[in-house]
């Protein structure tokens, strides 16, 4: 990439010779063509994001135009969000030191993968069941399947336990005895984490009577996995 | 100008110089004796002036020492003791092949195995006095997978080739194609049997470097169908029918800078420009933490030798260790000057080092935090480190393409080794620290003699003491061979078990 020759300064538009001259005004002498393209657009986009802000606060103070002062909040407040730089170096230095201060805690022996608590993991469901529509029909076999909702991935320690997505399904099952459904339930596969818990369904046929209480749940031994 | 840190920082601290009393006392005498307070009082303001007793340097030892931006390292930053011996390797019980056995016992009598003490561990009780207690920090106990891992690796060891000048390693050359300049970071397991990159556009790909296929684990509802006590039960719970050579992970929200597998293959971890390492599993391929605390790029992660604790370092100039089951960092290692670019677990796990933009390599005590050495020398930012096998030595690669060479122990720059003409980003000692691989952007591969750079070293008490460089002029000599690629910058080296040197980068089709 960096070996092709660059475009006459010529043929380029104004706005990349404008850039050009800017790189060399900083002392930058070697880059690759590509830089100046995403310097252009660098600028388009923080450019039209301050504009759009500045609009923003104008039609807020009830103002007909954009005047200098809704330009310079927009930039300032920017800058307190984007444009960030690390902690000063004595803050730093400060906050090092006092958790440099507690003891490395020990580690307990080995049961299962060393993870952080749950609800600091990504491995607990990210959907959530809708419920089903009751329906009675005549005819036997009329299969509902149910609709997934995709919730919002949340770190809210109250996203759904396993114990009530059984609950939920539980109650499915057990609702009208008269109409067969047949359930079939995925489960995100990353939940065999920590605890080594698998939640098997089993298919309820369309024939069959509501036999439904078929919701097992079972513990793995965790040697099963020393190995893993 | 008022908000900029690295501008407060320079303002603040001060710039260290180190000089000989004799040529202090020139120096001071000429500026009095002109009157001239102006110089005097801005000295006096913004350098510390770092005295030693003894021979002035000649210019070539402060030249080779010069670079940093705040100057040198003070005699006392460079004092502190490092254990920097190894941790002895536990004795596992090898068992004889049962093969062997069922031969010869045919009548059934009760064989006595005779367990092989392994050759790692270390045939003498005393404690190495160079080498951290074993308890020093506490580390994950060896599960049996682990000592099966180990077994395999002694019985490799056995196989290994033995390096030398005259006897240079192979080198087996992995060229990511396609990748469109976006290949970011590359890392092997140390069994090399997976490898894995990391991208511009955030996603992380693993493949298998055998003719092994990546299987994940089943889904739960298939899972429920398998005999679980059916005595290949670890093999019905992988997925035969995803199976394919490589997987690709998605999560993170920019770049990905640096990739780490754990030493048990069971995790890999990623860090990117989005300010998060994430944690992703080799079983599921799927992410399981995210880790959350640098708010600014991570450059570099790297899991510890013995799995468990790990260190990222970026943007926010501070490195910190993890462990894999805190979501907070178990320590953090700040004083660097600008960002931390490269971070490397000394093979005892008890040490840090991290190569910074500032152009210092520092040395962080894991137990506590502090910063037990700093060495300076390099004239550019740093982007690659390696400690040796034995743990004694240091070698850092900059963006001045140089490799310059640390004697840990006493804190000393051993040897500069000159020959690469662009940014090292890939630095590896063999499997017993005979050669030393560096690789750049310039497309090379160099291999140098590592045991000839070390045995040069200077016994001279008086030479420790005052600090002070002797570099033997021979970088030439110690360069055993060059190699170069077409047009593939190398930003990995890996050298396999049995002493096969790996090397990864992306190809970069002219346009």
């Amino acid at each position: 990439g960096g070996f092709s020759k660059m475009a006459s300064p010529k043929t380029l538009p104004k706005d990349a010779q404008v850039m050009i001259q800017i790189l060399k005004d900083m002392g930058i002498t070697e880059y690759e063509p590509r830089v100046i393209n995403q310097m252009l657009e660098f600028t388009y986009r923080y450019v039209t994001t301050i504009i759009e802000d500045a609009k923003i606060y104008a039609t807020h103070a009830k103002k007909s135009n954009v005047d200098a002062d809704d330009i310079r909040l927009a930039i300032q407040c920017r800058m307190d969000q984007s444009f960030t730089s690390p902690p000063p170096r004595d803050f730093l230095l400060e906050v090092a030191r006092q958790k440099n201060q507690t003891p490395l805690p020990l580690i307990k022996p080995y049961t299962g993968p060393r993870l952080p608590p749950d609800r600091y993991c990504l491995t607990a469901p990210n959907y959530r069941l809708k419920s089903l529509q009751k329906k009675t029909s005549s005819s036997a076999g009329r299969i509902t399947v149910p609709r997934l909702s995709v919730g919002a991935v949340s770190s809210r320690p109250s996203t759904p336990t396993l114990g009530e997505l059984m609950r939920k399904l539980y109650v499915y099952t057990t609702s009208t005895p008269s109409t067969p459904t047949v359930q079939n339930v995925l489960i995100n596969p990353s939940l065999i984490g920590s605890k080594n818990i698998l939640i098997t369904t089993n298919m309820v046929s369309q024939n069959s009577t509501s036999d439904s209480s078929t919701l097992k749940r079972k513990h793995e031994e965790d040697d099963d996995y020393d190995a893993l | 100008m008022r908000g900029n840190e690295t501008l407060l920082d320079f303002r603040t601290s001060k710039f260290v110089l180190r000089i000989s009393r004799d040529s202090y006392q020139l120096l001071k005498r000429h500026l009095q004796e002109r009157q001239n307070n102006q110089i005097w009082n801005i000295i006096q303001e913004h350098l510390y002036i770092d005295i030693f007793d003894g021979m002035p340097r000649s210019k070539s030892q402060i030249d080779s020492m010069s670079g940093s931006l705040a100057g040198e390292a003070k005699r006392e930053a460079n004092k502190a003791k490092v254990f920097y011996g190894l941790l002895k390797e536990p004795e596992i019980e090898v068992p004889l092949d049962d093969e062997d056995e069922e031969a010869e016992n045919e009548e059934g009598k009760p064989k006595k195995k005779k367990p092989k003490k392994d050759s790692m561990g270390s045939k003498s009780k005393k404690q190495d006095p160079n080498a951290p207690q074993q308890n020093r920090i506490p580390l994950p106990e060896l599960k049996d997978s682990d000592k099966l891992d180990k077994i395999m690796y002694m019985k490799e060891a056995t196989k290994r080739i033995r390096l030398g000048p005259d006897n240079l390693p192979s080198i087996c050359f992995y060229t990511f194609l396609n990748a469109y300049q976006g290949l970011t970071a590359v890392d092997i397991t140390d069994d090399s049997s997976l490898i894995a990159g990391g991208f511009a556009d955030s996603t992380v790909r693993v493949w298998s470097v055998t003719p092994r296929k990546l299987r994940a684990v089943k889904s739960a509802t298939d899972l429920s169908l398998i005999d679980k006590e059916s005595e290949d039960v670890l093999e019905r719970i992988m997925d035969e029918k995803t199976a394919s050579e490589s997987k690709i992970l998605y999560g993170h929200n920019g770049p990905v800078y640096g990739i780490s597998f754990s030493p048990d293959r069971n995790y890999l971890l990623s860090c990117s420009e989005d300010g998060t390492v994430r944690l992703w599993s080799l079983q599921t391929f799927t992410c399981l933490v995210c880790y959350k605390g640098h708010n600014y790029p991570v450059w570099d992660v790297q899991f510890s030798p013995h799995g468990y604790y790990f260190t990222s370092g970026g943007h926010d100039r501070v490195a910190r260790l993890w462990a894999t089951d805190h979501y907070q960092p178990l320590r953090m290692f700040a004083g660097h000057l600008a960002d931390i670019t490269c971070t490397r677990f000394h093979p005892n796990s008890n040490y840090l080092a991290t190569g910074s933009a500032d152009r210092t390599v520092r040395l962080w005590d894991i137990l506590n935090g502090n910063c037990n050495r700093i060495f300076t020398g390099h004239k550019g930012p740093i982007h690659s480190l390696a400690f040796s096998p034995n743990g004694k030595f240091l070698a850092s690669g900059a963006t001045d393409g140089r490799v310059l060479l640390w004697d840990i122990g006493r804190g000393l720059m051993i040897e500069e080794l000159n020959g690469h003409t662009d940014t090292i980003y890939a630095l590896k000692f063999s499997r017993d620290g005979e050669i030393l691989a560096s690789g750049s952007m310039d497309n090379t591969v160099r291999l140098w003699d590592a045991v000839k750079a070390f045995d040069d070293i200077e016994t001279d008490d008086f030479t420790a003491a005052t600090g002070h460089v002797h570099l033997s002029e021979n970088s030439l000599e110690l360069q055993l061979g060059t190699y170069t690629s077409k047009s593939t910058p190398v930003i990995h080296l890996h050298f396999t078990r049995r002493n096969l040197l790996l090397a990864a980068g992306g190809c970069y089709s002219p346009f």
